[in-house]
């Protein structure tokens, strides 16, 4: 078949025409594929977060926090710009609370033993409460112990209700707790409640022992006074002397550090007391009562020249920072003490006589100086000193106690070694834990009914010290709760009615129970939050995270503080010099505390801020002592105790320390606690001597001596410190930027 | 017999050619204006690179539709979720059925993260080119997801069960008081 011209062409428009129009009839395979991406985009953000304001206690320290919350689940921590402590910062015992909730290692739920002693069985709640309330109906209540930790707001006021209705003791615990520093603010100026620290008015600033912008009492509250103080609009920058017996992050911020020998920060306070009294710089008033009238004779023991060598601060240096503080031109100054400086058995002492400087300088209640708190409309559980604890371990040990109910007081870890708290415990007929974790002593517990982590319950907190007026936090649950916990607030009033206590438990649940106290606060018609409805109230309050009444402070001066000692109670250190040469200045860990936050990962992984080494315990020694021992860093050293204990940490040589001492952080050597806590580094609490302070009978933690043994073992110290080279550019590189600054 | 043979196959010839056309005529038309017929398999859904079953992730795991489609509350398009997303629950996840089930499942999403090979679904429903489908107000409004895609969970291989042609959103969008302008769909 012949094919003309015009037919090919015909037969290739045509095919072409089509080819086109039935390819255009397909549809593309893009179009009808949907695809799954192999890795997630990390910018991808879908569904919507919501802010919920609740709060914290961190230590001593209250939080007011903001949560992220996004889907059901908390995200982020963050600072509620709003709460007048804290002001939008936060701390990172805050900020790992989140891992407390989403713990792999948390208790899932209730359990109890097969048998006594045997292995633990999950229960429900019903049959937990079923037991908790059977045990508590058949134990005396005169045998039956509470212990928790400081617990304040309306948790205490709830413990404190259920404890006096049923007849059973309630003792807060906290291995390094503030009792000197009470006693001390109460004797010298009336006070119940702590007071706080104006630190942003201050001019001068003297610390003794109190590591206030990393440890101490409230140290995210204070770093913000300090921000102020040192780099505050409108003013000078203040000036700011620690004196320390460990270069801690609080003496590395100071201008200057000066070393007291451990024990003798009060000798040291008087010496400036002595120098200021008789040069006629302070208060001729108080200089009066403080000597009895007799001026600086009744103060001949602690001239300067006689306390120098004791001290180890030259008489000079004394002269002129007495003179120095005194000075009018440098007022308000303010002197603060705390921390190792009250953890000795003449802690009273020396806390006394750091704080009547303030009162030599008129620093007592007026801005830049010490600022008194309000009462806290909130009962309060405070720590009982460890002379209380030891008699409690008397009565365990004596069979006097039959029941101990146990809320994040770890006994079995946090009371010093030598005073056998396990042993002690084993007498004890029932244990009922409610913590979260499996702590040391919820270990030994028979009865486990796990508590709520902090951002799944309601609850308020009354901070101490507060912002230097009335101030509630209310704590609202972020998340619904993760495991099959309960709050112990609710286990509290759930098991009064079981056994008939509600006529003094009369809420319903813990929300109410807030609700209730909410309500009185409504009441008052006062304050940051004031509105017609209490449901108005309600809400707002919950929205700005808590209540605050900026004009309800307290005025007025104390009355004249009685006479200072005329002779100095000597630091009684357990050891004597020659076996054991060295002092222990043990010290708080940033993140961890004295062990409550070591089964958190990311508390855990904060590097210290002087020494960068996370993770372990470690010991800081002098270059000339690690020199004697023959040891160098990453060294593993024996330190032993007078009582006999010991543990073993490796070595970081630093210049920083003093020659005869050593310093090591409380917080690690678990046994229990989680996995990321156990069987990592030492606890300190282990080896140091339960001396007490003479006056509060409270821990003298700091006022041990010890000696060192080298050992042949070394492990790598985790730190960050010269781990990562500096990438500094040669020097060829010339464009260098200047940042312009006005001055 | 030629004649005869003729006679009688030329009218079937032509009746089965006429049915034939019918029948094509028909689906056409009905493709056209709903549904095709669900006859030669036109009715059931494609077959997709894995069998993901949501039987098992909805009625058994009981994931919610939007933990895996997640930005449907939020934009146009309900997201399909990263291999590693599904790689994240079998790992993790609390997740029941046998062993082999389980092993199975894990190998399968293995091979893809391994070979770093997206994948590629079948879509299933599909508005054409001039309609503009947001599921974002849908999901808002509190419209369910099965109202337009069905029993999903009870779905081995997902289908489409809604024609989804213009007159169904329309009488649904007047049913609920929606906006039917032109410009809401088409822009």
């Amino acid at each position: 078949m012949g094919l003309s011209r015009r037919q090919f062409l015909k037969w290739a428009g045509v095919t072409g025409v089509g080819a086109v129009v039935f390819n255009g009839c397909r549809i593309p395979d893009h179009e009808i594929q949907v695809q799954s991406p192999v890795q997630l985009a990390e910018d991808l953000v879908s569904g919507r977060d919501n802010y919920y304001a609740t709060a914290a206690q961190s230590g001593s320290g209250s939080e007011g926090l903001l949560v992220r919350v996004m889907e059901g689940r908390a995200k982020k921590v963050e600072g509620n710009p709003d709460y007048p402590l804290n002001t939008g910062a936060h701390s990172v015992r805050s900020e790992a609370l989140l891992q407390a909730l989403y713990h792999p290692d948390r208790l899932q739920g209730p359990m109890a033993r097969i048998a006594p002693g045997g292995p633990f069985r999950q229960i429900g709640w019903p049959e937990a409460m079923e037991q908790l309330a059977e045990i508590l109906q058949e134990a005396d209540p005169a045998s039956v112990l509470m212990a928790t930790g400081a617990v304040r707001g309306r948790l205490a006021d709830v413990i404190n209700a259920f404890s006096q209705s049923y007849g059973g003791r309630v003792m807060g615990f906290e291995p390094l707790e503030q009792g000197v520093l009470r006693g001390v603010m109460s004797n010298l100026f009336g006070q119940t409640v702590l007071p706080t620290f104006d630190l942003a008015n201050t001019n001068f600033l003297l610390g003794f022992g109190a590591d206030f912008l990393g440890t101490w009492l409230a140290p995210v509250h204070f770093s913000r006074g300090y921000g102020e103080f040192r780099q505050g609009a409108n003013r000078q920058r203040g000036r700011f002397v620690q004196v320390d017996t460990r270069y801690s992050m609080t003496a590395a911020a100071a201008d200057r550090w000066m070393w007291v020998r451990p024990g003798t920060e009060g000798l040291m306070a008087m010496a400036m007391i002595h120098t200021i009294v008789s040069e006629g710089l302070g208060d001729p008033d108080v200089a009066n009562a403080l000597t009895g009238g007799q001026g600086a004779g009744a103060l001949s023991a602690y001239s300067p020249s006689a306390v120098a060598a004791e001290t180890g601060v030259d008489a000079d240096d004394i002269v002129q920072l007495a003179r120095t503080f005194a000075n009018p031109a440098n007022q308000p100054a303010l002197a603060i003490g705390g921390g190792s400086a009250a953890a000795h058995t003449n802690g009273t002492f020396n806390l006394t006589a750091i704080y009547s400087l303030n009162l030599l300088v008129g620093s007592v209640n007026q801005p830049g100086g010490i600022i008194f708190n309000p009462a806290t409309v909130h009962s309060q559980i405070q720590p009982a000193p460890v002379r209380e604890w030891k008699a409690a371990l008397e009565d365990m040990r004596a069979g006097n106690v039959s029941v101990l109910m146990v809320r994040d007081a770890n006994l079995a870890y946090g009371l010093p070694g030598s005073l056998r708290a396990q042993e002690a415990l084993e007498q004890v007929g029932t244990i009922i834990s409610f913590s979260s974790f499996l702590d040391e002593t919820t270990a030994m517990a028979d009865l486990i009914l796990p508590g709520h982590t902090p951002l799944e319950e309601w609850g308020s907190d009354t901070p101490e010290p507060g912002p230097g007026y009335e101030t509630v936090a209310f704590q609202q649950p972020v998340v619904r709760n993760y495991r099959d916990s309960l709050a112990f607030g609710d286990t509290l009033i759930q098991v009064g009615r079981q056994l008939g206590l509600e006529g003094d438990l009369p809420w319903e649940n813990m929300r109410e129970a807030v609700r209730a106290a909410a309500r009185t606060l409504h009441e008052t018609g006062r304050g940051s939050v004031t509105m017609a409805t209490f449901e108005e109230f309600w809400r707002r309050t919950l929205e700005r995270g808590g209540w605050w009444d900026m004009n309800s402070r307290v005025n007025g001066q104390p009355s004249a503080p009685a006479q200072l000692p005329t002779s100095a109670p000597q630091a009684n250190l357990a050891g004597n010099p020659e076996q054991y040469p060295f002092y222990l200045v043990p010290f708080e860990s940033q993140a961890l505390g004295s062990g409550e936050y070591a089964h958190l990962p990311w508390a855990q992984s904060v590097a210290d801020p002087i020494t960068t080494v996370a993770w372990t315990t470690w010991v800081e020694i002098n270059p000339r002592t690690a020199e004697r021992l023959g040891v160098e860093e990453h060294d593993v050293v024996q330190i032993e105790s007078p009582n006999g204990r010991w543990f073993r940490a490796p070595v970081y040589v630093s210049p920083a320390v003093a020659p005869d001492v050593i310093a090591a952080p409380f917080g690690q050597g678990h046994q229990y606690y989680t996995s990321y806590a156990a069987n990592r580094g030492a606890n300190l609490l282990d080896i140091i001597e339960p001396n007490e302070d003479q006056e509060t009978g409270a821990l003298a933690w700091a006022g041990t001596r010890v000696r060192l043994v080298a050992t042949r073992r070394r492990q790598v110290l985790p730190k960050r410190e010269g781990i990562e080279p500096a990438y500094q550019l040669p020097h060829e590189y010339e464009h260098v930027i200047l940042v312009h600054r006005d001055s | 017999m030629n004649n005869m043979l003729v006679k009688i196959a030329v009218p079937v010839i032509g009746l089965g050619v006429t049915l034939v056309l019918a029948f094509v005529a028909f689906f056409v038309i009905s493709a056209w204006w709903g549904m095709p017929p669900a006859v030669l398999g036109f009715g059931d859904g494609p077959e997709q690179p894995i069998a993901f079953p949501h039987t098992v992730h909805v009625n058994q795991a009981g994931i919610d539709c939007q933990f895996c489609h997640r930005s449907v509350s939020t934009e146009a398009e309900a997201s399909i979720p990263a291999v590693e997303q599904c790689l994240f629950c079998h790992t993790f996840g609390a997740i029941d059925g046998s062993m082999s089930e389980r092993e199975g499942a894990q190998a399968e999403i293995a091979k893809f993260i391994e070979g770093e090979d997206p994948i590629n679904w079948v879509r299933v429903h599909r508005v054409p080119d001039h309609v503009h489908f947001v599921h974002a107000p849908h999901i808002q409004r509190g419209v369910s997801c099965n109202t337009c895609h069905g029993d999903v969970a009870g779905m081995e291989v997902v289908e489409q069960v809604r024609n989804l042609k213009m007159r169904d959103c329309v009488d649904c969008h007047r049913a609920n008081n929606a906006p039917t302008d032109c410009a809401v769909c088409h822009y």
